[in-house]
């Protein structure tokens, strides 16, 4: 499997009023395609500083980091922001679903970013999307009116529909009690039995053991890279979800 | 072509979105567009109402001609200092002399001499005091008027003992206002009858119609009121009266000697009015010495003024529109500032999202500007009831207030507050753009 990220020297530092924070200290990295990886570490650890890195979401002070074949440490905001909305889906804690739109709508704001008409097809493959993460009879609902699993659920169909090459999850179950965190976690499985690659931030060790691959990090430096060998198995077979998620995308 | 239709398609979406967060806080945005409302429903009222009295006063200069030059007699101060009595008959004013150089004017396409004297207008047992003037048919050339019935005063150019010219066979003849046509005739045609001025008897051959008066815009005339005017002919007046008159008003009686009150000269071309105006004047001078016992009133001198005013005017409003224009769009700088911590989340995540920075800004502008657009809407339409429901209920009331709704002013204050939009919505575009995205996504 090639790797589609890569991190050479990773390192970020906040040059603050008084004090110099090591956040990332020259971390390298590889995530083969189809990866599921689980970062940990307590806070403070630089993990979340990673993850914002890796989500293009803020740029290194040093190092190199490769989304599949390009190099974006260099990149301007506006590239950046392109690179965003074409290779990465989000799905974070609070959900960050918009207030104001419609489930359908929710899903669609990846496609508002980039330079296509929303049209028929478009609109109906958010439509499938609601009801592939089970939210088919609540297409017209606002986030209000969605509990905080079907909110994430949202999410999750947001960071799909610009196909990603990588999701990002910081702390997708967080804000969730033990049963609708097992139903995400499922999700996010099945997803990446389906061939997405997955890097999620968390610190829960039950959360963590769905992953393939385990990264614990302190003080801005990987501490262990494990690979889970225990990984807790989806109880239900997938394969009707997997060729649901592999129709939506090769009709593309 | 495909680009722009994207980009267009994303303006509208905006605009969508736009819509509904302000409908979802309706009275926010209305509050923080009240000023832009109230802006833009003065201009337009203001303007309406400015125009409409500026045209009433720019008509009423117009009645007069525009390629008209008076030339008035003015009876002087009384001068010297006690000699005892006076001489009774007051000599002042146009002479034969002056006449004789108007008369050759090139320019003048109609000449139009007057003699006006305060007389009491009389028939059987009713009686009006009204504005006998003697003058010719030209008359009819330089004044706008239509005659209710009959004729006015005719004439040709020939001098012969035959034709029908009013003047030279000296027949009493008179055309009367229609308030004297009011008065003295309630219940009759008064054409063909006979009214009596200063015991001379004349037959009555028109009527003329209800006339608006002249404005009083100059400092030189004052209005004129010609609905109680009786005219007769020029020749027939100086056979009857004489170059003395004896005026005789309920029991006073003086006595003056005047060759012409007006005359009135019509200038074939506006461009001819002033320079013709000026060698009148300086005639005059030259003739008539420190005497000041004539005035020259040219219209088109006092149009042009008044439509200086009236440009002056335009100016001062657009200076109140441009100030209430700039305190509503801080209204709308100051929500949008709000709006813009309010909503740092949501920017946070379209930014996480793939927006970039140009689309926030898109985003905040049109919002700005739909917020600016809608208020400049409401505050035309608002300005529009104002302008069409004051004059009714004015009129209750009796009071006549001219509109005139400059169309212009509605476009130009909706273009304006989508500037004010831009403008003032830049700003907090800007910093809702310039936001860390990570930082926006941590914001509570």
């Amino acid at each position: 499997m090639p790797a589609i990220v890569r991190t050479d020297y990773l390192t970020k530092t906040y040059f603050l009023e008084a004090v110099t924070v090591h956040a990332l200290r020259s971390v390298s990295l590889e995530v083969e395609q189809g990866d599921f990886v689980a970062l940990m570490g307590p806070s403070g650890s630089g993990k979340s500083t990673l993850l914002n890195l890796l989500g293009c979401l803020d740029r290194p002070t040093s190092g190199r980091y490769f989304l599949g074949a390009e190099d974006v440490s260099e990149m301007e905001d506006d590239q950046l922001s392109e690179i965003r909305s074409k290779y990465l889906g989000f799905i974070f804690q609070s959900y960050n679903l918009l207030q104001q739109y419609t489930v359908v709508e929710n899903i669609q704001v990846p496609l508002l970013y980039q330079n296509a008409r929303i049209d028929e097809r478009a609109t109906e493959r958010c439509q499938r999307l609601a009801q592939l993460v089970g939210l088919g009879n609540r297409l017209d609902h606002r986030p209000m009116q969605l509990s905080g699993g079907q909110q994430q659920r949202v999410a999750i169909a947001r960071a799909l529909v610009n196909d990603p090459h990588v999701i990002l999850a910081d702390e997708p179950t967080g804000n969730l009690d033990s049963k609708t965190s097992d139903e995400i976690m499922h999700m996010l499985t099945r997803l990446n039995d389906a061939g997405k690659t997955i890097i999620m931030v968390t610190h829960e060790n039950d959360i963590a053991s769905w992953a393939r691959r385990v990264i614990r990090m302190r003080d801005g430096e990987i501490e262990t890279d494990t690979r889970n060998d225990t990984r807790t198995n989806l109880e239900a077979s997938s394969t009707a979800f997997m060729e649901n998620l592999n129709m939506l995308f090769s009709s593309k | 072509m495909r680009k722009f239709l994207i980009h267009w398609e994303k303006i509208q979406r905006t605009m969508v979105l736009a819509l509904r967060s302000l409908w979802l806080h309706k009275l926010r945005a209305f509050l923080s567009v009240l000023g832009i409302i109230i802006g833009t429903a003065a201009v337009i009222s203001l303007m309406a109402f400015g125009e409409g009295s500026m045209r009433d006063a720019l008509d009423a200069i117009k009645r007069q001609g525009a390629t008209n030059i008076i030339v008035r007699s003015v009876k002087p101060p009384e001068e010297g200092g006690g000699s005892g009595r006076k001489n009774m008959t007051a000599n002042y004013g146009i002479t034969r002399a002056d006449w004789e150089f108007l008369e050759k004017i090139n320019y003048a396409e109609a000449i139009v001499p007057m003699r006006i004297f305060q007389q009491e207008i009389r028939r059987m047992q009713f009686m009006k005091i009204g504005r006998v003037v003697a003058t010719t048919e030209d008359y009819q050339k330089v004044n706008k008027f239509e005659l209710a019935m009959g004729r006015f005063l005719s004439g040709s150019d020939e001098v012969d003992e035959e034709t029908e010219d009013d003047n030279i066979q000296m027949r009493n003849v008179a055309v009367i206002g229609s308030e004297i046509a009011e008065k003295l005739f309630p219940f009759q045609n008064p054409l063909s009858q006979t009214i009596v001025i200063n015991r001379f008897h004349f037959v009555v051959v028109g009527v003329i119609k209800e006339r608006m008066p002249t404005g009083a815009g100059g400092g030189s005339s004052s209005a004129e009121d010609f609905n109680s005017d009786v005219y007769i002919p020029m020749r027939t007046g100086r056979g009857r009266w004489g170059d003395r008159v004896y005026i005789r008003l309920s029991g006073s009686r003086s006595s003056e000697q005047v060759y012409l009150h007006q005359v009135t000269l019509k200038i074939d071309d506006m461009d001819h009015v002033k320079s013709t105006g000026n060698a009148i004047a300086y005639a005059l001078k030259a003739t008539h010495g420190y005497k000041q016992d004539w005035a020259l009133t040219i219209p088109l001198d006092r149009l042009i003024e008044a439509e200086e005013t009236r440009d002056r005017f335009t100016r001062l409003l657009v200076l109140i529109a441009s100030i209430s224009l700039v305190v509503g769009g801080i209204g709308i700088m100051n929500i949008m500032l709000a709006t813009v911590t309010e909503r740092t989340r949501e920017i946070g995540i379209r930014r996480a999202l793939g927006a970039k920075r140009a689309d926030i800004i898109l985003q905040f502008l049109i919002e700005a500007t739909v917020q600016t657009m809608i208020g400049g809407l409401l505050g035309v339409l608002l300005g529009l009831s104002f302008v069409f429901a004051v004059p009714v209920a004015a009129s209750w009331f009796g009071h006549n207030l001219p509109i005139n709704i400059n169309y212009w002013s509605i476009v130009l204050s909706l273009v304006v507050s989508v500037v004010v939009g831009v403008a003032f919505g830049l700003y907090p575009a800007v910093r809702a753009a310039e936001l860390d995205p990570i930082e926006a996504l941590r914001h509570e």
